[in-house]
Protein backbone atom coordinates (compact mmCIF):
# COMPACT_ATOMS: atom_id res chain seq x y z
CA UNK A 1 0.00 0.00 0.00
CA UNK A 2 0.92 3.60 -0.59
CA UNK A 3 1.13 6.48 1.51
CA UNK A 4 2.27 10.53 0.97
CA UNK A 5 4.43 12.09 3.52
CA UNK A 6 3.97 15.55 3.25
CA UNK A 7 6.87 18.04 5.77
CA UNK A 8 6.50 21.72 5.88
CA UNK A 9 9.13 24.44 6.84
CA UNK A 10 12.42 23.96 8.11
CA UNK A 11 11.49 20.05 8.30
CA UNK A 12 10.69 20.52 4.36
CA UNK A 13 14.28 22.47 3.65
CA UNK A 14 15.63 19.17 5.21
CA UNK A 15 13.88 16.42 4.00
CA UNK A 16 11.67 17.00 1.14
CA UNK A 17 8.32 16.27 0.45
CA UNK A 18 5.26 15.01 -1.18
CA UNK A 19 7.43 11.53 -0.21
CA UNK A 20 5.28 8.82 -2.18
CA UNK A 21 6.04 5.28 -0.26
CA UNK A 22 5.03 2.20 -0.21
CA UNK A 23 4.45 0.47 3.56
CA UNK A 24 3.86 -2.80 4.38
CA UNK A 25 0.33 -3.40 6.35
CA UNK A 26 0.58 -2.29 10.22
CA UNK A 27 2.97 -0.50 9.87
CA UNK A 28 2.72 2.59 12.68
CA UNK A 29 3.01 5.96 12.43
CA UNK A 30 6.11 6.81 14.42
CA UNK A 31 7.86 3.61 12.53
CA UNK A 32 7.11 5.18 9.14
CA UNK A 33 8.04 8.22 9.76
CA UNK A 34 10.88 8.16 11.55
CA UNK A 35 12.18 5.70 8.34
CA UNK A 36 11.65 8.64 5.97
CA UNK A 37 13.30 11.13 8.59
CA UNK A 38 16.57 8.84 9.22
CA UNK A 39 17.51 9.53 5.15
CA UNK A 40 18.81 12.94 6.75
CA UNK A 41 20.29 12.89 10.07
CA UNK A 42 20.05 16.55 10.72
CA UNK A 43 16.02 16.32 9.64
CA UNK A 44 15.57 12.83 11.76
CA UNK A 45 16.84 15.20 14.89
CA UNK A 46 15.15 18.54 13.57
CA UNK A 47 11.96 15.74 14.58
CA UNK A 48 12.88 13.11 17.09
CA UNK A 49 14.56 13.26 20.11
CA UNK A 50 17.69 11.54 21.61
CA UNK A 51 15.12 8.97 22.73
CA UNK A 52 13.66 8.48 18.97
CA UNK A 53 10.22 10.07 20.53
CA UNK A 54 8.90 13.32 18.77
CA UNK A 55 9.82 16.28 19.54
CA UNK A 56 7.07 17.92 21.59
CA UNK A 57 6.13 20.34 19.67
CA UNK A 58 5.87 18.48 16.18
CA UNK A 59 2.54 18.63 14.65
CA UNK A 60 1.15 15.21 13.05
CA UNK A 61 -1.71 15.38 10.42
CA UNK A 62 -3.58 12.03 9.20
CA UNK A 63 -5.87 13.18 6.15
CA UNK A 64 -6.61 16.68 7.54
CA UNK A 65 -7.27 15.11 11.19
CA UNK A 66 -4.60 16.11 13.86
CA UNK A 67 -3.01 12.68 15.43
CA UNK A 68 -1.75 13.05 18.77
CA UNK A 69 2.20 12.37 18.81
CA UNK A 70 1.72 10.18 21.92
CA UNK A 71 -0.69 8.01 19.76
CA UNK A 72 1.42 7.93 16.61
CA UNK A 73 3.18 4.77 17.69
CA UNK A 74 -0.37 2.64 17.91
CA UNK A 75 -1.65 4.14 15.02
CA UNK A 76 -1.27 1.96 12.45
CA UNK A 77 -1.10 3.73 8.35
CA UNK A 78 -3.76 3.14 6.38
CA UNK A 79 -3.25 2.88 2.42
CA UNK A 80 -3.95 6.20 0.87
CA UNK A 81 -3.25 8.22 3.89
CA UNK A 82 -1.82 11.50 3.51
CA UNK A 83 0.23 12.33 6.84
CA UNK A 84 1.35 15.81 7.28
CA UNK A 85 4.53 16.87 9.34
CA UNK A 86 5.05 20.32 11.05
CA UNK A 87 6.45 23.09 13.04
CA UNK A 88 4.98 25.66 14.73
CA UNK A 89 6.97 28.60 12.93
CA UNK A 90 8.06 30.84 15.62
CA UNK A 91 9.41 34.10 13.89
CA UNK A 92 8.22 37.80 13.49
CA UNK B 1 -17.73 61.91 10.99
CA UNK B 2 -14.71 61.60 8.21
CA UNK B 3 -13.29 64.97 7.71
CA UNK B 4 -12.95 66.39 3.83
CA UNK B 5 -9.46 65.06 4.06
CA UNK B 6 -10.23 61.89 5.14
CA UNK B 7 -12.96 61.33 2.63
CA UNK B 8 -9.51 62.25 -0.47
CA UNK B 9 -7.33 60.38 1.25
CA UNK B 10 -9.98 56.98 1.69
CA UNK B 11 -11.75 57.16 -1.87
CA UNK B 12 -10.61 54.72 -3.63
CA UNK B 13 -11.37 52.29 -0.83
CA UNK B 14 -14.39 54.29 0.06
CA UNK B 15 -15.82 52.96 -3.15
CA UNK B 16 -15.45 49.45 -1.92
CA UNK B 17 -16.71 50.13 1.75
CA UNK B 18 -18.69 53.57 1.67
CA UNK B 19 -19.05 55.60 4.58
CA UNK B 20 -20.22 52.89 6.88
CA UNK B 21 -17.25 51.01 6.45
CA UNK B 22 -14.23 53.96 6.39
CA UNK B 23 -16.12 55.36 9.93
CA UNK B 24 -15.80 51.68 11.26
CA UNK B 25 -12.35 51.47 10.62
CA UNK B 26 -12.11 55.29 12.44
CA UNK B 27 -13.43 53.97 15.48
CA UNK B 28 -11.32 51.23 16.01
CA UNK B 29 -8.77 50.25 17.87
CA UNK B 30 -5.94 47.36 16.85
CA UNK B 31 -3.34 45.98 19.59
CA UNK B 32 -0.42 45.25 17.39
CA UNK B 33 2.61 42.98 19.48
CA UNK B 34 5.52 43.55 17.67
CA UNK B 35 7.29 46.18 15.82
CA UNK B 36 9.67 43.90 13.71
CA UNK B 37 8.71 42.04 10.99
CA UNK B 38 5.33 41.41 10.94
CA UNK B 39 4.79 45.00 12.75
CA UNK B 40 5.90 46.61 10.25
CA UNK B 41 3.50 45.63 7.46
CA UNK B 42 1.08 44.92 9.37
CA UNK B 43 1.17 48.93 11.24
CA UNK B 44 2.15 50.69 7.47
CA UNK B 45 -1.13 49.04 5.98
CA UNK B 46 -3.45 49.52 8.83
CA UNK B 47 -2.05 53.19 9.47
CA UNK B 48 -2.89 53.97 5.84
CA UNK B 49 -6.18 52.13 5.52
CA UNK B 50 -7.36 54.47 8.17
CA UNK B 51 -7.97 51.95 11.56
CA UNK B 52 -8.53 54.78 14.06
CA UNK B 53 -6.25 54.10 17.17
CA UNK B 54 -3.37 51.59 16.71
CA UNK B 55 -0.95 50.53 19.80
CA UNK B 56 2.61 49.44 18.83
CA UNK B 57 4.57 47.60 21.93
CA UNK B 58 8.18 46.67 21.65
CA UNK B 59 10.93 46.60 23.75
CA UNK B 60 14.04 46.48 21.40
CA UNK B 61 16.00 48.88 19.85
CA UNK B 62 17.05 49.19 16.14
CA UNK B 63 19.81 46.70 15.51
CA UNK B 64 21.03 46.76 11.61
CA UNK B 65 20.52 43.06 11.29
CA UNK B 66 16.72 44.17 11.93
CA UNK B 67 17.09 46.27 8.33
CA UNK B 68 16.44 43.31 5.86
CA UNK B 69 12.74 43.00 6.64
CA UNK B 70 11.25 45.30 9.58
CA UNK B 71 10.66 48.15 6.83
CA UNK B 72 9.05 50.31 9.60
CA UNK B 73 12.91 51.31 10.38
CA UNK B 74 15.81 53.26 8.69
CA UNK B 75 19.59 53.06 8.19
CA UNK B 76 19.06 56.31 10.76
CA UNK B 77 17.13 54.97 12.89
CA UNK B 78 20.02 52.07 14.44
CA UNK B 79 19.76 52.65 18.15
CA UNK B 80 16.58 54.11 18.57
CA UNK B 81 13.94 52.48 20.55
CA UNK B 82 11.46 50.87 17.83
CA UNK B 83 8.85 52.27 19.23
CA UNK B 84 10.11 56.15 18.73
CA UNK B 85 10.90 54.94 15.23
CA UNK B 86 7.53 54.07 14.66
CA UNK B 87 5.45 56.05 16.39
CA UNK B 88 6.68 58.69 14.00
CA UNK B 89 6.92 56.91 10.58
CA UNK B 90 3.49 55.44 11.33
CA UNK B 91 2.01 59.20 12.27
CA UNK B 92 4.06 60.73 9.17
CA UNK B 93 2.10 58.52 6.85
CA UNK B 94 -0.81 58.85 8.07
CA UNK B 95 -1.57 61.96 10.35
CA UNK B 96 -5.32 61.50 10.77
CA UNK B 97 -5.02 58.54 12.97
CA UNK B 98 -3.88 57.96 16.56
CA UNK B 99 -0.65 56.04 17.45
CA UNK B 100 0.25 54.76 20.65
CA UNK B 101 3.96 53.20 20.65
CA UNK B 102 4.64 51.70 23.99
CA UNK B 103 7.91 50.52 24.88
CA UNK B 104 7.81 47.18 26.87
CA UNK B 105 8.46 43.56 27.31
CA UNK B 106 4.37 42.12 27.37
CA UNK B 107 4.67 39.76 30.27
CA UNK B 108 1.99 37.97 32.13
CA UNK B 109 1.32 40.88 34.58
CA UNK B 110 1.22 44.07 31.83
CA UNK B 111 -0.05 41.87 28.62
CA UNK B 112 -3.96 42.41 29.76
CA UNK B 113 -3.49 46.18 30.83
CA UNK B 114 -1.30 46.98 27.30
CA UNK B 115 -4.04 45.67 25.34
CA UNK B 116 -6.96 47.82 27.30
CA UNK B 117 -9.99 47.91 25.38
CA UNK B 118 -8.27 47.02 21.78
CA UNK B 119 -10.93 45.29 19.20
CA UNK B 120 -8.32 43.03 18.37
CA UNK B 121 -4.73 41.63 18.93
CA UNK B 122 -2.16 41.15 15.99
CA UNK B 123 0.56 38.37 16.66
CA UNK B 124 3.32 40.17 15.07
CA UNK B 125 5.68 38.48 18.29
CA UNK B 126 9.02 36.37 17.44
CA UNK B 127 8.22 33.93 20.20
CA UNK B 128 5.80 30.98 21.48
CA UNK B 129 5.55 32.10 25.38
CA UNK B 130 3.98 35.78 24.71
CA UNK B 131 2.36 34.64 21.61
CA UNK B 132 0.47 31.99 24.74
CA UNK B 133 -0.05 35.30 26.55
CA UNK B 134 -1.53 37.30 24.07
CA UNK B 135 -3.49 34.23 23.32
CA UNK B 136 -5.17 34.16 26.90
CA UNK B 137 -5.72 37.86 26.71
CA UNK B 138 -7.87 37.48 23.80
CA UNK B 139 -9.62 34.62 25.17
CA UNK B 140 -10.24 36.35 28.60
CA UNK B 141 -11.56 39.63 26.40
CA UNK B 142 -13.16 37.81 23.69
CA UNK B 143 -11.30 39.36 21.29
CA UNK B 144 -9.90 38.24 18.06
CA UNK B 145 -5.93 37.21 17.58
CA UNK B 146 -4.75 37.41 14.34
CA UNK B 147 -1.78 35.03 14.27
CA UNK B 148 1.55 34.98 12.03
CA UNK B 149 4.41 33.50 11.92
CA UNK B 150 7.42 33.01 9.60
CA UNK B 151 10.46 31.27 9.13
CA UNK B 152 12.94 31.92 6.11
CA UNK B 153 10.60 31.40 2.59
CA UNK B 154 8.06 30.05 4.81
CA UNK B 155 5.25 31.67 7.02
CA UNK B 156 1.59 30.70 8.36
CA UNK B 157 -1.42 32.59 9.51
CA UNK B 158 -4.78 31.65 11.32
CA UNK B 159 -7.41 33.88 12.51
CA UNK B 160 -8.91 33.06 16.29
CA UNK B 161 -12.49 34.00 17.43
CA UNK B 162 -12.01 33.07 21.02
CA UNK B 163 -14.86 30.70 21.84
CA UNK B 164 -15.54 30.04 18.18
CA UNK B 165 -12.33 28.86 16.05
CA UNK B 166 -9.23 26.42 18.15
CA UNK B 167 -6.76 28.92 19.64
CA UNK B 168 -3.64 29.41 19.55
CA UNK B 169 -2.62 26.53 22.20
CA UNK B 170 -5.27 24.41 20.18
CA UNK B 171 -3.37 24.33 17.04
CA UNK B 172 0.20 24.76 18.79
CA UNK B 173 0.01 23.33 21.87
CA UNK B 174 3.79 23.52 22.85
CA UNK B 175 6.30 25.78 21.87
CA UNK B 176 9.56 25.04 19.49
CA UNK B 177 12.85 25.86 21.11
CA UNK B 178 14.07 29.46 20.53
CA UNK B 179 16.59 29.98 17.89
CA UNK B 180 17.59 32.70 15.46
CA UNK B 181 15.85 32.36 12.55
CA UNK B 182 16.72 32.99 8.92
CA UNK B 183 14.72 35.10 7.32
CA UNK B 184 14.01 37.52 4.17
CA UNK B 185 11.33 40.16 4.31
CA UNK B 186 9.47 39.10 1.83
CA UNK B 187 7.80 36.15 4.07
CA UNK B 188 7.13 38.86 6.76
CA UNK B 189 5.76 40.93 4.07
CA UNK B 190 3.62 38.35 2.83
CA UNK B 191 1.94 36.97 5.69
CA UNK B 192 1.66 40.49 7.65
CA UNK B 193 -0.18 41.21 4.66
CA UNK B 194 -2.70 38.16 5.50
CA UNK B 195 -3.04 39.82 8.85
CA UNK B 196 -4.30 42.87 7.43
CA UNK B 197 -6.40 41.70 5.51
CA UNK B 198 -8.11 39.56 7.76
CA UNK B 199 -8.06 42.95 10.13
CA UNK B 200 -9.66 44.91 7.96
CA UNK B 201 -12.14 42.56 6.85
CA UNK B 202 -13.40 41.70 10.70
CA UNK B 203 -13.69 45.34 11.98
CA UNK B 204 -15.75 46.24 8.32
CA UNK B 205 -17.52 42.93 9.21
CA UNK B 206 -17.50 41.57 5.16
CA UNK B 207 -15.80 38.61 3.59
CA UNK B 208 -14.81 35.17 4.83
CA UNK B 209 -12.25 35.29 7.51
CA UNK B 210 -9.38 32.76 8.07
CA UNK B 211 -11.25 30.65 10.83
CA UNK B 212 -10.65 27.49 11.51
CA UNK B 213 -7.80 26.93 9.12
CA UNK B 214 -3.95 27.70 9.02
CA UNK B 215 -3.10 29.01 6.21
CA UNK B 216 0.30 27.99 4.72
CA UNK B 217 2.91 29.51 2.59
CA UNK B 218 5.93 28.42 1.24
CA UNK B 219 7.32 31.10 -0.63
CA UNK B 220 10.41 28.61 -2.32
CA UNK B 221 7.43 26.44 -4.03
CA UNK B 222 5.36 29.74 -4.19
CA UNK B 223 2.76 27.66 -3.10
CA UNK B 224 -0.42 28.31 -0.63
CA UNK B 225 -2.27 26.25 1.02
CA UNK B 226 -4.35 25.32 4.61
CA UNK B 227 -4.62 22.61 6.75
CA UNK B 228 -8.19 22.80 8.85
CA UNK B 229 -7.65 22.95 12.15
CA UNK B 230 -10.02 22.22 15.16
CA UNK B 231 -10.49 23.49 18.91
CA UNK B 232 -9.01 20.95 21.54
CA UNK B 233 -11.98 19.97 23.81
CA UNK B 234 -9.17 19.38 26.94
CA UNK B 235 -7.58 22.46 25.63
CA UNK B 236 -5.79 24.19 28.63
CA UNK B 237 -6.32 27.88 27.42
CA UNK B 238 -9.42 27.68 25.76
CA UNK B 239 -11.34 24.21 26.86
CA UNK B 240 -13.24 25.95 29.37
CA UNK B 241 -15.08 28.36 26.69
CA UNK B 242 -18.59 27.50 25.63
CA UNK B 243 -18.91 27.02 21.88
CA UNK B 244 -20.28 30.26 19.87
CA UNK B 245 -22.33 29.00 16.81
CA UNK B 246 -21.36 32.52 14.77
CA UNK B 247 -18.21 34.15 14.30
CA UNK B 248 -19.32 37.67 16.47
CA UNK B 249 -18.41 40.78 14.58
CA UNK B 250 -17.70 43.88 16.06
CA UNK B 251 -20.43 45.63 16.44
CA UNK B 252 -21.71 49.22 14.54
Amino acid sequence: MTVKIRFFARFRELLGTDIMTDVVAGMMFTSLITSIAKKNPEGYAAIFDEKGDFREFVILMKNGKRLDIADAEKTPVEDGDEIAVFPPVAGG
Amino acid sequence: MLSERERERYKRQMMLFGDEGQERLKKAHIFIAGAGGLGSPVSLYLAVAGVGMITIVDMDAVDQTNLNRQILHFDRDIGRKKTASAEEKLQEINPDITIHAIDAKIDETNAADLVGKADGIVDAMDNYPTRYLLNDVAIAKKVPLFHGGIRGFYGQATTIIPGTTPCLKCIFPKAPPLEVLPVVGVTPGFIGMVQATEVVKYLLGIGELLTGRLFIWDGMQAHAEEICVERSPGCEACGGMARKKTIARKKK
